[in-house]
């Protein structure tokens, strides 16, 4: 009788880490990629928090220079490009700048450990039926050389690396 | 006597440099007064194609147009597409450029002490949309209390900004506790 019950413990046990394995091989498995040939950059946005004017121009510069050096897309059209309505599969990428610290160049050269400037964007790219390709968060940040606006140039780097790894 | 020769020769020409030297200052200061709409020593942070960041050259507001130039590489932009520009206030190490990262290893601290020396200077943040409707921006730094000039002038051209160069002077003028 004893024996039946550890059995059917056994078999219970192994069915539970059958299903759980096939579970984690398919997680493992990379996602489907996107497929898109154009991409439009919207200016990038700061409803939550000031944003200098400066960065807003430097995030939104870099993104369309880092994007285009990808090679990942047959047209990189900036904000406001018209020609961008008649692309096939165009993705918009919008981005928004939820935190925002700039740090002192200064006190990074001077102490560094000090003085660190970070950037918190959310990044979404969205197809023409606006729905939702890649949503992801992404930091740019400079901790010891080069000067505050280094920091969206570390988050351009960043975001066309989330395009390359999304999209085929 | 060939001391004394040597001597009066050198005191002349210590004197005709003394000259030149004050001669031409008040020449540059005439151009500067001369010229309100252009602006050299300005730099390129970012954002003007064709320019590497950190290009030094002459920014200028004339015929209805922004144009930079440096050597014989120029960039316009009509003014009329310009859709902003502001002003701000920041400040950039004595010693930029790749040397200015060297001595940041160098022994003893002198690199973070070298880091201390900085110069004040104006940021000039530039939109403008381009013949698709594409939008640009561009970043320049220029000597410090000249971008509200660099700003004038551009307006005064036919560039348009969402903040009046009264309001942005009496912003960066407060003293930093009143700020808000």
């Amino acid at each position: 009788m004893n024996s039946t019950r550890y059995s059917r413990m056994l078999v219970a046990l192994a069915a539970a880490c059958l299903l759980w394995g096939s579970a984690a091989s398919a997680q493992d498995q990379p996602a489907a990629k996107a497929k898109a040939s154009s991409i439009q950059i919207a200016m990038v946005q700061s409803d939550e928090v000031k944003l200098p004017i400066e960065f807003q121009l430097a995030l939104y510069e870099n993104l369309v220079e880092q994007i285009q050096k990808t090679n990942k897309f047959q047209h990189v059209y900036r904000d406001g490009d018209k020609d961008a309505a008649s692309a096939p599969d165009l993705v918009v990428l919008h981005s928004n700048v939820y935190g925002f610290k700039k740090g002192s160049e200064e006190k990074r050269q001077v102490t560094t450990v000090a003085g660190k400037t970070e950037i918190k964007v959310h990044v979404q790219a969205t197809d023409k039926d606006g729905k939702a390709v890649v949503s992801q968060d992404v930091q740019g940040q400079v901790r010891f050389i080069g000067g505050n606006l280094r920091a969206t140039l570390d988050f351009a780097k960043k975001v066309a690396q989330v395009l390359v790894n999304n999209f085929q | 006597m060939k001391t004394r020769r040597v001597v009066a020769d050198l005191f002349v020409a210590a004197v005709l440099i003394v000259g030149f030297g004050a001669l031409a200052q008040p020449s540059f200061a005439q151009d500067a007064s001369t010229n309100p709409r252009s602006f050299p020593e300005t730099k390129v942070v970012i954002g003007l194609e064709g320019f590497k960041p950190h290009a030094k050259g002459t920014l200028s507001a004339e015929n209805g147009e922004l144009v930079f130039k440096k050597g014989k590489k120029k960039v316009e932009i009509p003014a009329a597409s310009i859709t902003d520009v502001l002003t701000g206030k920041d400040s950039e190490r004595a010693i930029g450029g790749t040397v200015g990262t060297m001595t940041m290893f160098a022994p003893y601290g002198s690199g973070r002490f070298l880091s201390l020396f900085r110069n004040k200077v104006d940021t000039l943040s530039v939109e403008w949309a381009d013949k698709s409707g594409g939008v640009h921006g561009a970043v320049f730094t220029m000597g410090q209390g000249t971008s509200w000039s660099a700003k004038g002038a551009l307006l005064a051209q036919g560039a348009k900004t969402t903040v009046p160069l009264e309001k942005e002077i009496e912003e960066q003028t407060q003293p930093k506790g009143k700020k808000q």
